[in-house]
């Protein structure tokens, strides 16, 4: 019972981090109808400049303020990134599927070579916010864990009410409902545009800011996250942010469960197997409209 | 008319660098050379599924495949580098067709996905195969040392010629149906094209040829690794198509060497070849969203159109 | 029912629904070989639902499409193409990237593997429809009367023994008008296609038609000859009366 318990928290805390993180991925391709793969490099690089400040920003301070003000500072870097990503680049590439996915490819490279070469390529850890252990049902929980994912459930809410109780976000739906009539807008689409991938963006930074603490942080975590994130948005069909969030949960399930009883990579490959026999029968994902 | 000359030109490519690989078999230069073809074929290889309009991030792993099983079956078997190709190209081929029939279904963003994490499952799976050599992969493919003068020539002339075999199917009503899918599926399918079948042959047949180069790229190095057949492999694949060009065959050739080319240069730049490789990627997508030859094409047809001009 | 007897198509109580709307409701009727039959509506009639539902783009709620006395209901497109039978689209009929030679290329390689023998079906469709002066331009750049000619190529490729054309005449001026009805014509003539059109040009639907079908909020209203048809009181109500 109590191992069942800690399976169940595992799944929420990891299921919280991969919501995050695909609905920021989902968000993006909904609003500019591209994909971008150095979502999972502004994880990675927040999750890293996190880390590095720790311990060396305000040496003196309690841990969580260290914390919370890394954690502001990379938010800031990462929009400021995102922002000349967006105006030198990925805005010429909206609605364009292979240009967009190859130039953030391109990003990809230098964004890690870069990492490399200025942060080292050796793990990093940033210390626990909170130490000790909660007892519930005869299961230890680490509390830093439940806090994590309490923290990335109200992060969710936050974006599911920006997604659908703000004008912003109506505008956001409205345009990944109908891009075809979205881009004809022009100048105002580009701009809600680079709203909708800001906030996508920020979801990533987020997701990389609440792990940071958890685990070891390393230049290539984001790679490996955003292989399961497409699997999560292949399953909940792309754009779909009720999609997402489900499939983040399963995956999550079937990962923290399926490692306890059999092996991570057997479970990877298996879910890779599922999502293809997925494709077989429902092309569009599980959850999914066709979109071309 | 330009294309033409293009043809002309990969022709007498090939044929100096066969006879350079012959004449100086020990040469440095001849490492460069089956790079450079290696990056050709990849390149080839990747814009023959995007005929169909598909991004096959899946490419490395059809590299991956090759390379495995030719090392499997020469160092476990002894079976002659020949036989080991064929094998490779057939084992590319056979896992196309499974691949494709599962995920052909799916288009344009749903593909690119799932043949990203097929590359990552071939990763991992060969990480996990201990028959594979894990991590450490498989080392002593050669080819016997009475053949090795001529080995390099042979691997440029195969390479080269399985990349003229898929320039001339592109150009055969089979190429035409490719394009006619991508242009407009609905007309395809009502002209009694198996949409579905069609997609799946042009991706074994993109596979096959893949595997084979990958096959060749174990007998270069002598040794395969997952790190060797990584989705980088599709990344840099696509980089040659940008840089070169996608609408002729050429373009993705020209792209390999100059990339090739550059990143011998490079190798003195160390870690930032990385860096260098992403920023040629995101600067070509800016500034020749055709390519190369995109961009030498339009040159042509404005000279054209201003000589026509000055002289009317 | 003996081969010559039996109707070539029929299409037996089918209806299409789209979530809460029923576009075709329970329509039936048959193509004899050999006849032009005009299928005619307001917009959003459900003609091209129509279209669909027989050349297998949409599958039936209700009913069964019968080509040929078999079943074809549940057949993939591509199968039914094979099988003779064939469509145009109202709107993106062609593969505008692509020369107008190599659309019909396309259109014949599924049918006639031999290159000989498919160079010549190709010249064949060339000619009939008058194509012969811009094979080498893209389809895209090509006039739009030859445009829609070329729709018609494509679905002629393969030698259909029953054609559905989509509006076919759109946008036509008077001569464009009457070079379509006149290909229309040979088609029938020389190469026994029977044909289905919808067309909203009136006169030219009624000198080209045997027999027409009037259809309404997806509901066959009725059907006859072109005189018929024009002196019925519900369907000059429903559609002539009311356009034009
Ligand atoms: N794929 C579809 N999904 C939902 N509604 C459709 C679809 N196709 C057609 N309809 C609806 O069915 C009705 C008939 O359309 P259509 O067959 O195109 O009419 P027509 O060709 O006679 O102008 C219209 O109300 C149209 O909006
Ligand atoms: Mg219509």
């Amino acid at each position: 019972m109590s191992t069942f318990i800690q399976l169940l928290i595992n799944t929420l805390q990891i299921g919280a981090i991969y919501v995050l993180f695909s609905l920021g991925l989902t968000l993006v391709f909904g609003v500019m109808r591209l994909i971008n793969f150095a979502h999972g490099e502004f994880f990675a690089l927040t999750a890293i400049l996190i880390a590095m400040q720790m311990g060396w920003l305000l040496p003196d301070a309690p841990f969580w303020l260290q914390y919370v003000v890394s954690f502001a500072t990379a938010l800031g870097v990462l929009m400021a990134l995102s922002v000349v990503i967006y105006q030198f680049g990925l805005s010429r590439f909206l609605g364009d599927l292979s240009s967009g996915f190859i130039f953030s490819l391109g990003l990809v490279l230098m964004m890690r070579g870069l990492i490399g070469q200025i942060f080292g390529n050796y793990p990093m850890t940033a210390p626990p916010l909170v130490e000790g252990a909660i007892y519930v049902l005869g299961g230890a929980i680490s509390t830093q864990k439940l806090l994590v994912a309490v923290l990335a459930l109200i992060a969710t809410g936050g974006l599911l009410y920006l997604v659908f109780r703000t004008k912003l976000g109506m505008a956001l739906r409205a345009i990944a409902e109908d891009q075809e009539a979205a881009m004809l807008q022009g100048i105002r689409y580009k701009r809600l545009a680079l709203y909708g991938f800001l906030i996508g963006s920020s979801l990533a930074a987020i997701a990389g800011g609440l792990i940071a603490p958890l685990q070891v942080v390393l230049p290539t975590m984001g790679g490996e996250l955003i292989m399961k994130a497409f699997m999560i948005v292949i399953i909940g069909g792309l754009g779909s942010i009720p999609g997402a969030i489900v499939a983040s949960f399963l995956i999550a399930a079937l990962e923290s469960f399926g490692s306890y009883f059999i092996d991570l990579p057997v479970v990877t490959i298996g879910v890779f197997v599922m999502v293809a026999v997925l494709l077989v029968i429902r092309p569009q994902g599980l959850l999914g409209h066709v979109v071309r | 008319m330009l294309f033409d000359k293009l043809n002309l030109l990969f022709l007498a490519t090939v044929a100096a660098s066969v006879a350079y690989c012959l004449a100086v078999p020990g040469a440095f230069f001849v490492q460069v050379i089956l790079w450079a073809t290696l990056a050709a074929t990849l390149g080839a290889g990747i814009r023959f599924v995007m005929l169909v309009g598909e991004l096959n991030i899946g490419t490395s792993a059809f590299y991956g495949i090759g390379g495995y099983t030719a090392a499997y079956l020469t160092t476990a078997y002894g079976l002659p580098f020949g036989v080991a190709l064929v094998a490779a190209g057939i084992a590319g081929g056979l896992v196309a067709a499974v691949f494709g029939y599962a995920t052909m279904r799916t288009s344009g963003a749903y593909f690119m996905l799932i043949s990203f994490a097929f590359a990552e499952i071939f990763r991992m799976l060969v990480v996990e195969s201990d028959f594979l050599g894990g991590n450490n992969g498989i080392i002593g493919l050669f080819v016997s040392v009475e053949y090795e003068p001529y080995f390099a020539a042979t691997v440029v002339a195969i390479l080269a010629t399985l990349i003229s075999a898929l320039a001339v199917i592109e150009n055969s009503s089979l190429g035409k149906s490719f394009i006619a899918i991508r242009e407009r599926e609905e007309i395809a399918r009502s002209v009694g094209i198996n949409v579905l079948a069609i997609r799946v042959l042009c991706l074994v047949i993109s596979s096959v040829v893949i595997a084979v180069a990958g096959a060749c790229s174990g007998f270069i190095t002598h040794l395969v690794t997952p790190n060797d057949y990584t989705f980088m492999i599709a990344v840099f694949a696509l980089a040659y198509v940008k840089l070169g060009g996608e609408e002729h065959p050429t373009g993705p050739i020209l792209g390999a060497i100059l990339l090739t080319l550059a990143a011998q240069y490079l190798i003195s730049f160390g870690a930032y070849q990385q860096v260098f490789f992403g920023t040629v990627i995101a600067v070509a997508m800016i500034l020749l969203p055709q390519g190369i030859t995109g961009r030498l094409r339009d040159l042509v047809r404005l000279t054209a159109k201003r000589t026509a001009r000055d002289a009317g | 029912m003996p081969a010559e007897t039996q109707p070539l198509f029929a299409a037996e109580g089918i209806t299409k629904r789209f979530g809460g709307l029923v576009a075709v409701s329970d329509v039936s009727f048959e193509i004899s070989r050999g006849e032009i039959l005009g299928l005619i509506g307001p917009n959003g009639a459900g003609k091209s639902t129509i279209f669909n539902l027989i050349s297998g783009f949409y599958r039936v709620t209700r009913g069964r499409t019968v080509f040929q006395g078999q079943d074809v209901s549940s057949l993939p497109i591509w199968k039914l193409a094979r099988i003779g039978l064939a469509r145009t689209f109202q709107h993106d009929s062609l593969l505008k990237g692509m020369t107008v030679r190599d659309n019909i290329l396309v259109a014949t390689t599924q049918f006639i593997r031999n290159p000989a023998e498919r160079e010549k079906r190709m010249s064949e469709t060339i000619d009939i429809m008058g194509l012969g002066e811009v094979l080498d331009e893209k389809a895209s750049n090509l006039p739009h009367g030859h445009q829609r000619i070329l729709s018609i190529a494509i679905a002629f490729s393969g030698r259909p023994a029953l054609l559905c054309l989509d509006e076919p005449l759109t946008g036509f001026n008077q001569t464009e008008v009457l070079g379509g009805l006149d290909i229309i014509r040979r088609l029938r003539e020389e190469f026994a296609t029977t044909v289905l059109i919808v067309e909203h040009n009136m006169r030219a639907v009624m000198s080209l038609c045997d027999r027409i079908l009037v259809l309404h909020h997806g509901k066959l209203l009725g059907s006859g000859s072109p005189e018929e048809v024009q002196n019925d009181p519900a369907i000059i109500e429903a559609y002539l009366g009311k356009s034009e």
